[in-house]
């Protein structure tokens, strides 16, 4: 192996079963000082952007899910976990970019929140979006400013700490809501029935990404957000069976009535010169993507796991090219990935398993991949997440292109990640899987079963048939999305745990990882 | 000319020194998670704030 | 009341999807349209040459196949029918078309398709899966008329050689508006004091309609909706309260029947398989092609919850307060089949908006697809009736 790993082993001595870890990793002198620069680049970003600023320390004060930001600095220890080197450097390029932007996020939503900053020239200018919601909807408004109220309130809250949405989940059932549905879109309506959502904007965009429940959840939402709050909502209906040519005509026209909507609720008007700017970053961003995935099929992937799905998401979803602080970072992932790739080196201790990730991963564990290749070395080579399009989108200033360009933004909308997947019929979610892992030569898939996720739910049987007839090893991971109370992150890893010992008959490379008492931990 | 010099140089240590103090005890905090054992003894208290909340519960 | 003279016949036809209708109808040579959702325009499956048959599994007891391959937390309706299917209980159909209406039922039909349960052996067998609008708006309709074409029309034609010319939708519309037309009027005997049709004899004969081939149950229909019209009541009404039920798919009456069991007479039924708006007659014109027509009128009186615009949500419970009024409610029971996402969320933001902002007494629960046998259901329905009773005796002493 072409690479000296200082202090990766024994990591479950770490954890201390409360709700944060003994110290911080020993990465050999140069990691652990670039490490630890990171780090107070980080805290220096928080105070800066939002603690410096009493109307966000007002927001800390009144809003529940605002404690889980405490914990940021711990959410980048649990992804870094075991990195040296390059994989360390990327890792850090992704995970401190994303919290520089949700700073910026958390600054500007109480900024115009009328309950905190109040400033409503500032509102005039805010489109609030839904939490599964392609921004590509916004390239054309650079005057405007997109926000998710929920990006900042639920799911960036539960990869800090995974219960930061079963207070959300308890108030939408203790209004009558079954149990059973996603705790994504649920903690979503419980957060709006608990009035904990800040109130801003000139108007919204709601869409039916990613799920029945999500488009129902939204109705909950709207109900406050327009009838009580005089914020109109526009409801964006993307095609579930995006595949199908016979849709895409609807999907664009939906499109041009969203933007006519924007343009109205704020007088501002769809600007073409930014929006070909910005699709040449989500081209240039798909293409990286690409090569990272080209990387990820030999024997020595470099951009891979939870840092390859959140990085996805954000760049994907929620940056859709308008910022272009994300194409530098794209830029610098490449080069990083490049350099470690001619050193052929790896990421952890031994490389055992390759494995394709699919399904909807445990958002309260999103670490859960880097445990999975830090303690039994299967490599997460790619998971369902990632594998959002790939087509690349008109990019000059055409008349021609101006009219494609309606039909790219529909087209990216309906390639929302997951939905791309869970929705369109089985052969994206079903029949794609095992082109998959042979185009990557893995002999393992790791399946989460998000356990409310009927899409996902649906094709469990044909799964398993699938898998048997190709030989494949695939290991189911059940879990509830949000909420750790119906199986624990220990419930989760055993799962896998009695996998490899009783079928694969291995040992774990780091034994301390198998059972960690992290129950009660952020 | 030597005095200036002087003057710039205990400042110049001075400076040194509350570099490295300063890189010295924030290293101790990062090392040894200081900063997230703090944050977590104050997330009840924040707790306690939010209950007092008054908030329009309804649907 | 005395029996109605055709009840036990039309409860016969509920026993199996592939009843002796279904079975005369195909014995015609008649193509059997098999399918699972009601955002699919029932007058295109019925088109000169073929029948509609919405697919149930009555009598269903263990889907431990069907749980296998979707889990037990998809609903027990598309678990059903996916078992009943592997059983080669839905053999008799020609064809399935499926509009992705949610998740669940689009995973039941695909697990269908993929496991081949309806298709082995029939050549020119398809199945087809619709894109249906989510908003009702122009936009919308563009949609639901090309998926018609191309998921409904086309393949039948292609497939059958059934006639989807203009004139032969209209003929199919006229006999689904006579089918619309008799429910209603036999419905409408539920409005008096002393109703003189049950809430569990209307379901009966409503659900008959939707699983049955139409041109063959029509005279019966008729003959009941005569029956009716002289039809005594009882000489002490029997039920204590009047309640209208909400929700998803029924379709087993003895839900219906266990309500009424309790005492409360089901007054108007808002639920999928229900008559409201199922059973609403298309108006045609003559200046717009019928398709478009149909799809329209489909598109704005629907009111399955998959709707998601502000003016379809608030819509939905309008529409439940003008038939708890024209029909006289005391009360609403919003009801799900376990595990629905859509009405899940529907359920609980109805239950609130109809009591906090309409001022009805409301039950709200879950249920399991079968209900026969199901004691905590009845305890639950029973409790509420009491407190229906209680309020309309303080609301008497004042």
């Amino acid at each position: 192996m072409g690479d000296k790993r200082i202090g990766t082993k024994n990591f479950g001595s770490l954890y201390t079963g409360g709700r944060v870890r003994k110290r911080r990793e020993w990465r050999g002198i140069v990691d652990t000082a670039y490490d630890y620069s990171r780090w107070l680049y980080n805290w220096v970003t928080m105070f800066r952007v939002v603690l410096v600023k009493p109307r966000n320390i007002k927001a800390l004060f009144r809003y529940r899910w605002m404690a889980n930001y405490l914990a940021v600095p711990m959410m980048v220890d649990r992804h870094t976990q075991g990195l040296r080197g390059e994989h360390l450097r990327i890792c850090h390029v992704e995970q401190d970019l994303i919290i520089e932007d949700v700073a910026k996020l958390l600054d500007k939503l109480f900024r115009g929140d009328r309950r905190i900053g109040n400033d409503t020239e500032f509102s005039k200018k805010v489109v609030l979006v839904d939490e599964n919601e392609m921004q590509s909807i916004m390239m054309g408004f650079p005057t405007l400013v997109p926000l998710s109220r929920e990006i900042a309130s639920t799911y960036i809250p539960v990869l800090l700490n995974q219960r930061a949405a079963c207070h959300y989940i308890d108030v939408a059932q203790e209004y009558g809501l079954a149990g059973d549905v996603c705790p994504m879109p649920e903690a979503e309506a419980g957060l709006s029935i608990d009035d904990d959502a800040p109130v801003l904007g000139a108007c919204a965009v709601q869409c039916n990404t990613t799920c029945d429940g999500s488009l129902m959840g939204n109705g909950v939402i709207s109900k406050r957000l327009e009838l009580e709050d005089g914020i109109p909502v526009f409801q964006l209906a993307t095609p579930l069976r995006h595949r199908e040519d016979d849709v895409q005509e609807y999907a664009a026209q939906e499109i041009r009535n969203a933007i006519a909507f924007i343009e109205e609720k704020t007088g501002e008007k769809w600007d073409w010169t930014h929006y070909f700017e910005c699709a040449k970053r989500v081209n240039y961003a798909t293409k990286c993507r690409i090569e990272w995935l080209e990387m990820n099929k030999t024997p020595y992937p470099q951009v891979f796991g939870s840092n390859l799905a959140l990085y996805t998401e954000t760049n994907y979803m929620a940056i859709s090219g308008r910022l272009p602080v994300f194409e530098e970072a794209d830029r610098k992932i490449t080069a990083l990935a490049e350099k470690a790739y001619q050193k052929k080196k790896i990421a952890a201790n031994e490389y055992r398993h390759r494995a394709i990730v699919w399904g909807v991963q445990s958002h309260f564990y999103m670490d859960f991949l880097v445990w999975l290749l830090n303690c039994w070395g299967i490599v997460p080579l790619t998971d369902m997440l990632s594998m959002v399009s790939t087509k690349m989108i008109a990019e000059t200033d055409t008349p021609e292109n101006r009219e494609q360009a309606i039909y790219d933004i529909a087209w990216l909308t309906e390639n929302m990640i997951m939905r791309n997947r869970t929705h369109g019929g089985y052969k994206v979610l079903l029949d794609e899987l095992w082109e998959f892992v042979e185009e990557f030569n893995a002999d393992m898939v790791i399946l989460w079963e998000h356990m409310s996720c009927k899409a996902l739910d649906g094709m469990h049987g044909q799964f398993e048939e699938k898998a048997r007839e190709r030989g494949i090893h695939l290991v189911w991971v059940s879990h509830d999305l949000f909420d750790p109370r119906v199986i624990s992150r220990q419930g989760v890893r055993d799962q896998i745990n009695s996998y490899m010992r009783t079928v694969m008959q291995e040992e774990p490379v780091d034994p301390s990882l198998e059972t960690l008492d992290d129950a009660e931990s952020w | 000319m030597k005095k200036i010099k002087n003057t710039l140089l205990k400042l110049l240590l001075k400076l040194l020194l509350v570099l490295v103090s300063f890189i010295a005890v924030t290293f101790v905090v990062y090392f040894f998670n200081l900063d997230m054992k703090l944050t977590a003894a104050m997330e009840p208290i924040l707790f306690k704030f939010y209950d007092k909340v008054k908030r329009d519960q309804h649907l | 009341m005395k029996d109605l003279k055709h009840l036990s016949y039309f409860e016969d036809l509920l026993q199996d999807a592939n009843n002796e209708l279904v079975v005369q109808a195909r014995g015609e040579g008649k193509k059997c349209v098999a399918y699972v959702c009601e955002n699919t325009p029932e007058p295109l499956l019925n088109l000169e040459g073929c029948f509609s048959a919405r697919l149930r599994a009555p009598r269903t007891s263990s889907m431990e196949m069907a749980t296998y391959y979707l889990t037990s937390f998809l609903c027990e309706y598309s678990r059903a029918l996916l078992e009943r299917a592997m059983e080669g209980g839905f053999n008799f159909a020609d064809c399935l078309i499926a509009p992705d209406g949610c998740s669940m039922i689009n995973r039941c039909v695909e697990n269908m398709e993929l496991l081949h349960c309806l298709d082995q052996g029939k050549e020119n067998f398809f199945y087809e899966n619709m894109e249906i609008p989510m908003k009702a708006d122009d936009n919308g309709l563009n949609l639901y008329v090309l998926q018609c074409k191309n998921h409904i029309l086309k393949p039948l034609h292609e497939k059958f050689g059934i006639d989807v010319s203009d004139a032969a939708i209209r003929k199919s519309v006229a006999e689904h508006n006579r089918v619309c037309e008799l429910i209603r009027a036999i419905g409408e005997f539920r409005k008096g004091d002393k109703p003189t049709i049950t809430g569990y004899e209307f379901s009966v004969i409503t659900l008959a309609t939707y699983a049955a081939p139409k041109y063959l149950i029509m005279q019966k229909l008729e003959e009941t909706l005569e029956e009716l019209k002289t039809r005594e009541p009882d000489e002490k009404n029997p039920f204590r309260a009047r309640v209208v039920i909400v929700g998803s798919e029924i379709d087993d009456p003895e839900f219906i029947k266990l309500v009424e069991s309790t005492g409360a007479f089901v007054c108007a039924d808002r639920y999928c398989y229900g008559s409201f708006p199922g059973r609403d007659p298309i108006q045609l014109t003559e200046d717009e092609d019928a398709l478009t027509q149909i799809c329209r009128q489909y598109m704005y009186r629907g009111q399955c919850p998959r709707y998601m615009d502000q003016a379809k949500m608030l819509g939905r419970r309008a529409y439940v307060n003008q038939l708890a009024k024209e029909y006289k409610a005391d009360g609403i029971i919003y009801e799900q089949v376990k595990f629905c996402d859509p009405w899940a969320y529907e359920r609980m933001v109805g239950t609130h908006v109809l009591h906090d902002d309409y001022g009805y007494q409301v039950l709200s629960l879950d249920r399991p697809y079968n209900v026969s046998g199901v004691g905590q259901l009845r305890t639950r329905v029973q409790a509420f009736i009491e407190s229906l009773e209680i309020k309309k005796i303080q609301g008497g002493a004042k």
